[in-house]
């Protein structure tokens, strides 16, 4: 099946990468237009994608399958279960919008295109593989591009005028991290493939594998913390989280919105994926643990965001924090509390995506970030100021924002799991209405500056696009939550079965 | 006698002989330096085309040479009198030999030095045609070493390739680094020779023969006596040198900076190779009784390779010193793959050649243009490269990746198949330490890349590539792209000449 939908959304913005490095620096709209087409052609590719999933029948549909290395039991092999539909529908909006915001870079376009859609091709093919090596294989090579797009296209993190972080501090920063982690996790995985015995790299085969002849507790608890704590660099998990704020402070702003978006769900996602699913007993055991690290998670990124004076360090402590009750849900092993968590990745990805958009379009006419040198700017650009308190709003989670939902599922899950970590979880709530109600006010009331007054609003429908899509999504899924969580649970039950009898 | 089975060596020696005579034939201004030819009447300009033309027939005729060689081919296997063995395994290595020889090739017509261009502050010109020559004489030794079936093979092929890269070394004679290079060279490989052969000597001590067949058997049959012990790890300490394993590392920085670009390529990518390919003949062959002592030495030895290697890297600022550690480190990771003593270790280091002959080549066959272009072999020298040329740039951030082992790369691939078969091996540690290296040396990697893309050029002169060079460059960025993508018919490849 040469149009499957799983292959449509995968490809296309790989071959668009690839016509794009055949044609010359010169084409600037036309390689622009490329990017649109291969993202929008993604986007139509994982709506179709959820679309066509049968929620009744669950686990993993759209499948592929090539044969790819057969001696070692490795092949080529796609598809989705309702976590990953819903993630690579999360990724589709967050690329396309990107690309749509990328339009203020205007320097050496073709060469950014190219990183920016093979960094998209691999966080689809993460998202979509059901194959250890091509999971990885993907992982990394949507790792890469981050180096060369912070590198050239990012900006400095400054304070008070002097360079904090220089761009290429924090691009090497976020290369290595994440490399080292990835590795780490490599060993795990293949650890996990010779002791398995099945000769095969392949998730659903394996977890089959498994299930008849699971590994041993013992060995498993030394497998998880690798996966888990590799994968976990990108999620990002404390204390290994420092490259994550400033990574995203020094990115583009499209870059940003992917990597806040999207790129750290990887991490949550491979947790979840990989460790819960092929290590059960090694979940069981180090959860516990986990729960309570990320409480770290919740706190310490919010206390750090509150004391920061730069937008994006601000968003980044944020995200971080955020992403403390991704992993406090999975950590939760229930249902409730894992379908919160997944529906929070994706309600936590499009507003970070907006939030970073909005940043993005305001240092682009401002250029500064600088909290204390901003405010006023709902004179000029009262659109911009509009989609930045909804952003507020929906990262404090008000009801209504998906946030809100979803927030709210990991908050009951882990109330009957972990009361003590989730009480202190709840304050997380707090501190981000803190920070985030400061950021709307220092940035967009107060009197208006004069300094600001050449700062135009998205005034065209064109410019106003990627804005609307993401704040639609965000409300569609929060008002209407039940057909996505059902398509969750389609994804989680399966991959929970072994905790089920267990639980309390 | 079946001449068929050493037909490409056939070829390689008649090549030495043809390329020693072309010095003779082709017309060319061999006086040397800028100081000898200052009498001459002819104009310089118009010499410096002679020059030109002479090194370009030179340059044709070593390509015709090694085209007749690979057209030759090996098509049957056997053994040759016993010493020589034509099996699926040479061919294969063969074939990797030849394709390095022949990037070589390419490499030296870009190669100021070499290639009969004058230029301001160039050395005095060495003859060409002995310079080629000096290449069969190196590519005879590789091919010889893929098919040895005897210690004294071994010890001639080894010696044929080494004695070769002593001169090539040192082959600009007026250039101090290129000499010191090769002086350093010479010593330091004498004295692994000597290990060599008193290994050899104690072998043939023990079983009575140099044979590999009768060796083995002598080594699985009666209790092995430690000086026979002693005998194998010193010719493996023989051969570690070619591999640039450490302790036997010392002569790479100096050589690999020093040495003509071209030459580096050669030691980097075909005497590497064939250091391993030889220890893999010696370890899966008669060696192989002996395991349990060879394989935790090695083991040992790879982790401390690595772990110089890259750490070793990281400082560097020059890039052939930084591509000489980064060599070190690679040399680390073939050792894990042969420490397992498994098939699929075997294989692995078959792959993992494989993948960095393709990453290496581009790597080396970009810095050869490109240090012409930016004036020197320093890293800062590559401020920029990613605006005078786009694709000089993009081939070497191709190859680095590569040698770092980023999908969806060759040398990716490679890496993965050595720590599988290490983890197979269940030597989990090493594993380790070969992961976290990976993270390290993509440091020093993406320090190069950063200069290239990140940093603003000094001048803006774009770099014009010769259409011989942007194919090579095109059809070894092809391969690095295929060897890390349809793994498949390479690893049907290595299994068939993996299976004798």
């Amino acid at each position: 099946m040469p149009l499957a939908p799983v292959l449509v959304t995968l490809l296309a913005p790989i071959s668009a990468a690839l016509i794009l490095c055949f044609l010359k620096d010169a084409q600037q709209a036309l390689v622009r237009r490329i990017a649109v087409a291969a993202t929008a052609l993604s986007l139509l590719g994982a709506l179709q994608l959820i679309a066509t999933y049968d929620v009744a029948r669950a686990g993993y549909q759209h499948e592929v399958l090539v044969p790819w290395i057969s001696g070692l039991g490795i092949g080529f092999h796609v598809g989705v279960d309702g976590i990953s539909a819903v993630l690579a529908l999360l990724h589709a909006l967050c690329a396309f919008t990107g690309v749509l915001i990328s339009y203020a870079i205007k320097e050496r376009v073709r060469e950014y295109y190219i990183f920016y859609l093979i960094l998209i091709a691999g966080v689809f093919g993460v998202f979509l593989s059901l194959d250890l090596f091509f999971f990885y294989f993907f992982y990394e090579m949507a790792v890469i591009p981050m180096f060369p797009l912070i590198g050239i296209w990012g900006s400095d993190v400054k304070e008070k005028g002097a360079v904090r972080y220089s761009k290429e501090y924090a691009t090497m920063k976020l290369t290595i991290y994440l490399t080292l982690g990835a590795v780490v996790a490599l060993v795990g995985l293949l650890w996990l493939y010779v002791q398995s015995g099945a000769n095969t790299f392949d998730i659903p085969a394996l977890q089959r594998h498994f299930a008849n002849t699971p590994l041993s507790p013992e060995l498993q608890r030394w497998i998880f913390p690798l996966l888990a704590v590799g994968f976990g660099v990108i999620a990002p998990m404390w204390p290994l989280h420092s490259w994550s704020p400033i990574g995203h402070a020094a990115a583009p702003s499209a870059v940003s919105m992917l990597h806040a978006g999207v790129l750290m769900k990887l991490g949550s996602y491979a947790i979840l994926r990989l460790a819960v699913g092929l290590l059960p007993d090694g979940a069981q055991y180090w959860m516990p643990w986990l729960a309570s690290l990320v409480v770290m998670n919740i706190l310490y990124g919010g206390f750090v965001a509150m004391s920061q004076r730069d937008l994006k360090l601000i968003i980044g402590y944020s995200s971080s924090s955020h992403m403390g009750y991704v992993l406090l849900g999975i950590a939760c092993l229930t249902p409730l509390a894992v379908n919160g968590a997944v529906l929070l990745m994706f309600a936590h990805g499009l507003m970070t995506a907006l939030a970073f958009a909005i940043v993005g379009q305001l240092y682009d006419q401002t250029h500064t970030r600088y909290l204390p040198d901003l405010g006023g700017l709902a004179h000029q650009a009262p659109f911009i100021a509009v989609c930045g308190v909804i952003a507020a709003m929906a990262s404090s989670g008000l009801p209504g924002f998906a946030n809100f939902v979803a927030e709210l599922l990991v908050f009951l899950g882990g109330w009957d799991k972990y009361p003590v970590q989730t009480v202190c979880g709840v304050f997380g709530v707090v501190i981000t209405a803190v920070y985030m109600l400061r950021v709307v006010r220092g940035t967009f009331f107060g009197p208006r500056k004069p300094a600001f007054n050449h700062v135009h609003d998205a005034g065209t429908l064109f410019d106003r696009l990627p804005y609307v899509v993401l704040i639609l999504a965000l409300l569609v899924a929060g008002s209407w939550p039940q057909p996505m969580l059902r398509l969750i649970d389609a994804g989680t039950r399966p991959l929970l079965q072994p905790f089920l009898g267990i639980t309390p | 006698m079946n001449l068929a089975l050493i037909s490409v060596e056939l070829v390689a020696c008649a090549w030495i002989l043809v390329m020693l005579a072309a010095d003779l034939i082709v017309p060319a201004d061999r006086a040397g330096g800028p100081a000898a030819r200052g009498g001459e009447e002819m104009p310089r300009a118009a010499e410096r085309a002679a020059g030109r033309r002479s090194s370009f027939w030179l340059w044709a005729l070593a390509g015709v040479g090694l085209c007749a060689a690979m057209l030759m081919g090996q098509t049957q296997t056997g053994t040759f009198q016993d010493m020589f063995l034509a099996d699926g395994f040479s061919r294969y290595f063969k074939g990797l030999f030849l394709l390095t020889t022949a990037s070589v090739i390419v490499m030296t017509r870009e190669f100021g030095g070499l290639s009969g261009e004058d230029r301001p502050g160039a050395k005095a010109r060495a003859p060409l045609g002995a310079f080629y020559m000096l290449l069969f004489t190196a590519l005879l030794g590789m091919l010889t070493l893929a098919s040895i079936n005897d210690l004294l093979m071994l010890f001639i092929g080894l010696e044929l390739l080494t004695f070769s890269l002593y001169v090539m070394a040192a082959y600009l004679k007026t250039d101090a680094k290129a000499v010191e290079a090769g002086m350093k060279y010479l010593i330091l490989g004498s004295v692994s020779t000597g290990f060599l052969v008193y290994g050899i000597a104690l072998l043939y001590g023990f079983a009575g023969s140099t044979s590999f067949p009768v060796l083995r058997q002598a080594l699985e049959t009666g209790p092995v006596p430690l000086t026979a012990q002693a005998g194998m790890l010193f010719v493996l300490a023989g051969l570690g040198f070619k591999l640039a394993a450490v302790p036997f590392h010392m002569w790479v920085p100096d050589v690999y900076e020093g040495a003509p670009t071209p030459v580096v390529a050669l030691l980097s990518v075909g005497s590497k190779m064939a250091g391993a390919v030889a220890i893999l003949r010696v370890l899966y062959g008669p060696f192989m009784p002996l395991a349990g002592i060879w394989a935790p030495v090695l083991a040992a030895l790879s982790a401390a390779t690595m772990l110089y290697g890259n750490l070793a890297a990281i400082p560097q600022r020059n890039i052939k010193r930084l591509l000489g550690y980064s060599s070190i480190g690679h040399a680390g990771y073939l050792l894990m793959g042969l420490s397992t003593g498994t098939r699929a270790g075997a294989e692995a280091v078959g792959y993992y050649l494989l993948a960095y002959l393709f990453s290496n080549l581009t790597v080396f066959l970009v810095v050869v243009t490109a240090s012409e272009a930016v004036g020197g072999d320093m890293l800062d020298d590559y401020k920029g490269l990613s605006k005078r040329s786009g694709g000089l740039a993009a081939a070497l951030f191709i190859g680095l990746l590569s040698l770092a082992g980023v999908p969806p790369l060759a040398g990716f691939v490679g890496k993965l198949f050595v720590l599988l078969a290490a983890t197979s091996a269940g030597q989990l540690w090493l594993v380790a330490i070969g992961a976290v290296n990976v993270a390290i040396s993509l440091y020093y990697y993406l320090m190069v890349v950063k200069r290239m893309y990140l940093d603003a050029p000094t001048t803006a002169a774009p770099i014009r590539l010769h259409p011989s060079t942007a194919a090579a460059l095109l059809l070894l960025i092809l391969g690095v792209f295929a060897v890390g993508i349809l793994q498949e018919p390479f690893l049907t490849a290595i299994a068939t000449a993996f299976a004798s």
